[in-house]
């Protein structure tokens, strides 16, 4: 039967609204630990690439208010997600400038900051390698020699005597053979650079470890359980020793995913037993030593048909990780299974290169990858719309992939509401209607993109919920999934209000405690409303479940009669019945002959996706079922550019994303607005900027712009589509990432629209419009 | 940021003997938007701060019906609330509001800005079309600057250590103008000039025309104005204003723009603003403030 | 060099002793208790700092504490003294931010706003909050609620 639904799906109060607009939030750095609490302060690599000869403490050791030095020499442990390539201190050579190659503990943060300065180290240096395209070569120097000797999960390729931390590889039906049928073939190259993440508040950590084993940290996180098993595993701690507390984040992004500093900050505790410390990044070391989005170079080339299908795609990858790939291959790996982008293509070649260079680490950012590819590839796709003579909307409609058809990889497709978001974003666009600007020197066009992503995890990522009701019938509910400002908590409230017909009020949902909360992966791959929605949803039930079975034992009810109503229980055939939660749920129904049925009410839910594999054959990348499912949607903006000035303003947007079922449609809205705005920074403004030496030239707000409230359109549409996922908590599937891909390709199309020049780089910069019109005013003899 | 002591005297001249003691160990501060940013990177280092905050007289801010006295513990917002400013002086109170944002425009002040001399000082392209002059006060009594001679180089101005502005001082005209002051950064969000290029035009058909950003100081495009001076704004002479504007910068490249992009677009500017410039004196133009790129 | 300092700290006198080279930022959260401004840049460029200063939005980080000397801050707690702002409710129903790390500094610079000029136009607000960053809402929601409160008043 299908029952109306009062929570999900309906617009409410974010409930940790309250909180965040009282400024009773509390981060990491709002949270008090007394005086006793000592300062961390990191020395960073000079260099980009050298061998550490030697590192002297000693004049660190003796500076006033010093309480430990930390380096290499007590802590060269090896940690990675999914492959342990990063150091906790490198004791042997620095791979990136910023790299943290020694820590003081202090009474100060300003003494622990004179220390660091004392430290001596010698270092040799070495050739820098910043381009994978230079690194990828046979002859470039190695950034890590000992690949091969390292840990990794078994589906990923390290290639050792190489700089290529992984490969992922698709081989399905014959390029080649199809590329000669084609009628028409393109192929060219298009360019990404790295991206920082720039949440406002910057990493910080604080660790306390106390003489009897405790490691106790305060982070701020994406990933509480992940951060804890990789502490655990890296430096031999069991597990329920390690105990992870998270406070609200400000601003995840993906670069709060996994851990990084965090390991920085629990090796000091270790040395300081008794005494929290402190570790807070500086923007300047969020930009230099946290995470960045990976640099692309992709190469493609696709055929079509007379009909206008596309029925081949070579697809080459070559992404900058970085110099560490321990959690960037995932995104390499993530993105090789779906470079076709939502389109059903029966011939398909794929690779994509995990290359380490001399950069700053590289890893998850929203979108993980896609945002990246979708670039290149919807810029491909409206330059054959345009050779072929079609629509760049209909020839993305008449490619769309649907339920059931083959992806890359083999498996069938879920469903997708694609098509309905393609046509909803070209009706909000006005696709096809012209706007000319009053101004002459100003010209109007727009832009389309149609994109996928699937969220990218370990075929075993799982989620786990537990709730307990009180004596006044109302209820905690305990899972580690993050609140990151996308509304998770709202979410997880709803479902459980759903499923126990409770009002919002009567539930707590709060930030987790690793001792205290169940088992979460991590708050990535915008897979935390379907994933642990459902193991919420299956706590509810198991409680109702309970309810029902104590109701039906006391009042000899069938169970099939009774159901739950408000906070109370209620019965099919006897209207008259109502028995509300605060009867019963802890203390028990009372028998006639003074006995009691039932005792505290406690749902518990767990899932974890059971027909994912990652067995693949690494050289076709078939044979498996790597990914869950995909989320689709499209993009459209309306952009007005300056010919004079080269400046471009966009006008308008709209968006339209298959969420399956909107459990908070209003907070759905704020992740495509937000995720359009943070992809309009990467269109237009953002690329961090590097020296030949590898040191990042713009780590600040001055010189990274990140769009202002001046700098967005003045008329934004976001549009939800609900083709309900089957497997998902009321239908459910992930948005939040998906927002930012379509507008680098976007813009690029509209600029296009626009002035007839195609920019293959972004951000595409006023300077790159301009000089683009040169190039085109001198090719028409002009 | 390192140690250092802090005075907050309440004259001028206690301000400026203690500036002589400390010499170049001193810093003097106004609204710190740029000085506490370069103490914390430690990029300086001084002995003693000295806050100029104190001192009443060099709050005044006001129009003696020839001059406009803006006394350096005048900010940003101060000017842009100035009716006065708005009125008489449209071109500097249009510059201002390109500053940064509206939390760091509480602080700063127009005399902190030109003393720390960055070429893309805002203000600077707007006081050079007014011929504005900045009032020294030394130890042997003040002095009258004319703010064409006050900028040295990148940070460097004429000022010596015991020296202190203590007012930026501009004749309203009186005759028929128009002006503008056109701003290109990355985006319309705070940033640095990309470009910026203050124009004037009066009812006499003389010209100035200044940059910010483009050369190693802010400077005036003589030629340009001297080649325009009596003359309409016809495309042809705005073409050749152009190009003789443009002779006056020597830009570099760097992380905000290229040397390339910055003097084709510098030529693409001046014209803009000199044809809103007349439209203004003529009573058609955007009204001041309004975005012209 | 410590050196004793006077201020009125959301209606209330303090008296501290502070080096002239701290932070008004720091003094206020380390030394002071209050969380509300936040450690976002530390240059000035991003507002998660803002505070009022004389009823004026300052940036705390690049503010020295010795500075504020005989004047007036306000933070957050100090506006919703007696009870949430009309401006806070309206961000609560707008469900206007995301993280929330940016709240404070934004609902400083938009009270600042509203005090000075009740009833601005869109692109008013949009010009008086452009120096507080936000990575996460593109901003839309939290114009949207303080325009409504500027149709109320």
């Amino acid at each position: 039967m299908e029952r109306e639904l009062k929570y999900v799906g309906k617009r409410a109060v974010r409930i940790d609204g309250l909180e965040k607009i009282t400024g009773a939030a509390k981060y990491t750095d709002d949270l008090d630990f007394g005086p006793s609490m000592l300062y961390v302060a990191v020395l960073e690599s000079p260099y980009a690439h050298a061998i550490i000869k030697n590192i002297d403490t000693t004049e660190a050791e003796k500076m006033p208010g010093v309480r430990a030095v930390l380096s290499g020499k007590d802590f060269p442990e090896k940690f990675g997600l999914y492959l342990k390539d990063n150091s906790i201190f490198p004791a042997d050579r620095v791979r990136y400038i910023g790299q943290q190659v020694a820590a003081v503990v202090a009474e100060t943060p300003a003494q622990a900051e004179a220390a660091v300065k004392k430290i001596k180290v010698d270092y040799e240096p070495l050739p820098v390698l910043q381009n994978p395209l230079d690194a990828i070569k046979p002859d470039a120097p190695l950034i890590h020699p000992d690949l091969g000797k390292y840990e990794v999960v078994p589906w990923l390729y390290p290639q050792p005597g190489t700089n290529i931390a992984h490969v992922r590889k698709i081989r399905k039906g014959d390029v080649d053979k199809a590329f000669k049928e084609a009628e028409y073939v393109l192929e060219d190259w298009y360019h990404v650079p790295h991206v920082v993440h720039a949440p406002i508040e910057t990493h910080i950590s604080v660790a306390l470890y106390s003489y009897d084993g405790r490691l106790t940290l305060w982070n701020s996180t994406q990933s509480p359980h992940t951060q804890r098993n990789i502490i655990a595993h890296s430096l031999k701690i069991p597990h329920k020793n390690v105990r992870v507390i998270a406070s609200y984040v400000g601003g995840g992004f993906g670069g709060k995913a996994g851990i990084s500093m965090e390991v920085i900050a629990a090796v000091a505790a270790m040395k300081v037993p008794g005494h929290p410390v402190k570790l807070r990044w500086t923007r300047k070391q969020e930009f230099q030593n946290s995470s960045q989005r990976q640099e692309l170079y992709a190469h493609i080339k696709m055929g079509v048909n007379k009909e206008g299908k596309i029925i081949a795609l070579k697809h080459e990858l070559f992404w900058d990780v970085g110099a560490s790939a321990e959690y960037g291959s995932n995104v390499v790996n993530a993105t090789g299974f779906s470079a076709t982008g939502p389109y059903y293509i029966p011939n398909v070649y794929i690779d994509s290169f995990a290359i380490y260079t001399n950069r700053p680490p590289c890893g998850a950012y929203r979108g993980f990858g896609y945002s990246e590819f979708h670039f290149g590839l919807e810029s491909h796709i409206d330059r054959m719309a345009k050779i072929i003579g079609m629509d760049p909307v209909e020839f993305r409609r008449k490619n769309a992939i649907q339920r059931g058809q083959p992806v890359a990889y083999g498996v069938e497709m879920n469903p997708t509401g694609i098509l309905e978001c393609i046509d909803k974003v070209a009706e909000k666009i006005e696709w096809g209607k012209e706007n000319k600007s009053p101004d002459p020197t100003k010209v109007r066009a727009k832009g389309f993109a149609a994109v996928w992503k699937a969220p990218a995890m370990p075929p075993n990522e799982s989620s786990a919920a537990f709730l307990k009701f009180s004596e006044d019938g109302s209820i905690n509910l305990l899972v580690s999934g993050m609140e990151l400002g996308q509304g998770f908590l709202t979410a997880m409230a709803k479902i459980a209000a759903e499923e126990l017909s409770l009002p919002l009020e009567k539930i707590r949902v709060e930030l987790p405690d690793t001792d205290r909360n169940p088992y979460e992966w991590q708050t990535v791959a915008s897979h935390v409303t379907w994933s642990c929605g459902n193991a919420v949803r299956r706590a509810a039930i198991d409680a109702r479940n309970q309810i029902l079975d104590t109701v039906s034992r006391a009042y000899h009810i069938d169970k099939a009669n009774l159901y739950l109503e408000d906070g109370k229980v209620k019965c099919y055939t006897d209207p008259e019945f109502e028995l509300p939660f605060e009867k019963f749920v802890i203390d028990g129904i009372e028998m006639p002959d003074g006995t009691y049925r039932g005792g505290p009410i406690m749902g518990h839910g767990m899932f974890m996706p059971e027909f994912t594999s990652a067995k693949v054959n690494p050289e076709t990348g078939l044979g498996g079922h790597p990914n869950v499912h995909y989320t689709t949607g499209a993009g459209a903006v309306e952009i007005e550019i300056d010919k004079e000035t080269g400046r471009i303003r966009v006008l308008k947007m709209a968006e339209a994303f298959d969420a399956g079922k909107a459990i908070n449609p209003d907070l759905v809205e704020g992740q495509i607005v937000g995720g359009f705005v943070q992809g309009l920074g990467t269109a237009l403004w953002e690329e961090v900027k590097f020296d030949e030496n590898g040191r990042i030239l713009n780590p600040n707000f001055t010189d990274y712009k990140i769009p202002t409230a001046l700098d967005v359109p003045r008329d934004m549409n976001p549009i939800i589509v609900e083709v309900a996922q089957p497997d998902g908590p009321f239908g459910a599937r992930g948005i939040a990432e998906h927002t930012m891909i379509p507008v680098m390709p976007a813009v690029a199309n509209a600029v296009e629209n626009a002035l007839g020049i195609r920019i293959k780089d972004v951000p595409i910069t006023p300077e790159k419009i301009l000089n683009a019109l040169r190039e085109k005013g001198q090719e028409n003899g002009n | 940021m390192n140690d250092f002591d802090y005075a907050k005297p309440v004259t001028l001249s206690e301000a400026i003997s203690t500036y002589k003691k400390y010499g170049d160990k001193a810093r003097l501060l106004l609204g710190g938007t740029d000085l506490v940013v370069m103490l914390d990177d430690g990029v300086i280092q001084p002995d003693i701060v000295i806050d100029l905050k104190g001192i009443d007289e060099l709050k005044k801010l006001e129009f003696d019906g020839e001059f406009l006295h803006i006394g350096s513990r005048v900010t940003f917002n101060e000017l842009i609330d100035s009716e006065v400013v708005k009125e008489k002086f449209p071109v500097l109170w249009e510059a201002s509001k390109t500053v940064a944002s509206t939390g760091v425009r509480n602080r700063a002040t127009l005399v902190g800005n030109i003393c720390s001399a960055v070429p893309s000082a805002d203000s600077a392209p707007a006081l050079l079309v007014c011929n504005a002059a900045v009032v020294i006060a030394t130890d042997s009594g003040d002095k009258e600057v004319p703010i064409t001679e006050f900028f040295v180089g990148p940070r460097r101005t004429i000022l010596k250590p015991g020296e202190i502005v203590k007012e930026v001082k501009i004749r309203a005209s009186n005759k028929k103008f128009g002006g503008s002051y056109i701003k290109l950064g990355r985006y319309d969000g705070e940033d640095l000039a990309q470009v910026g290029v203050a124009t004037v035009v009066n009812e006499d058909r003389e010209y100035a025309i200044a940059f910010c950003a483009v050369a190693p100081k802010p400077v005036r495009a003589k030629e340009a104005e001297e080649f325009l001076k009596g003359k309409d704004l016809t495309d042809e002479v705005l073409e050749e204003a152009a190009k003789l504007a443009v002779k006056a910068i020597s830009p570099i490249s760097d992380i905000r723009a290229s040397k390339e992009y910055r003097l084709y677009v510098s030529g693409v500017l001046v014209k803009r603003s000199l044809k809103t410039s007349l439209a203004r004196m003529n009573g058609n133009g955007p009204k001041y403030g309004e975005r012209l790129v | 060099m410590k050196k004793e300092i006077n201020f009125t700290l959301n209606g209330n006198p303090v008296k501290i002793e502070v080096m002239p080279n701290e932070k008004l930022l720091d003094v206020l959260r380390d030394r002071l208790g209050v969380k509300s401004p936040k450690h976002g840049c530390g240059r000035g460029e991003c507002g998660a700092c803002s505070v009022l200063l004389n009823g004026k939005s300052i940036r705390s980080c690049i503010t020295l504490a010795i500075e504020v000397d005989g004047q007036e801050i306000t933070t957050l707690e100090g506006l919703e003294k007696n009870g949430m702002t009309e401006l806070q409710k309206s961000f609560l129903q707008h469900n206007s931010f995301q993280c929330g790390f940016c709240a404070p500094g934004m609902t400083i610079t938009a009270t600042e706003l509203l005090n000075k000029n009740p009833h601005p136009d869109e692109e008013e607000v949009r010009e008086a909050i452009a120096g507080n960053l936000c990575r996460c809402t593109g901003y839309q929601n939290i114009i949207d609620a303080i325009l409504d409160v500027s149709k109320k008043e």
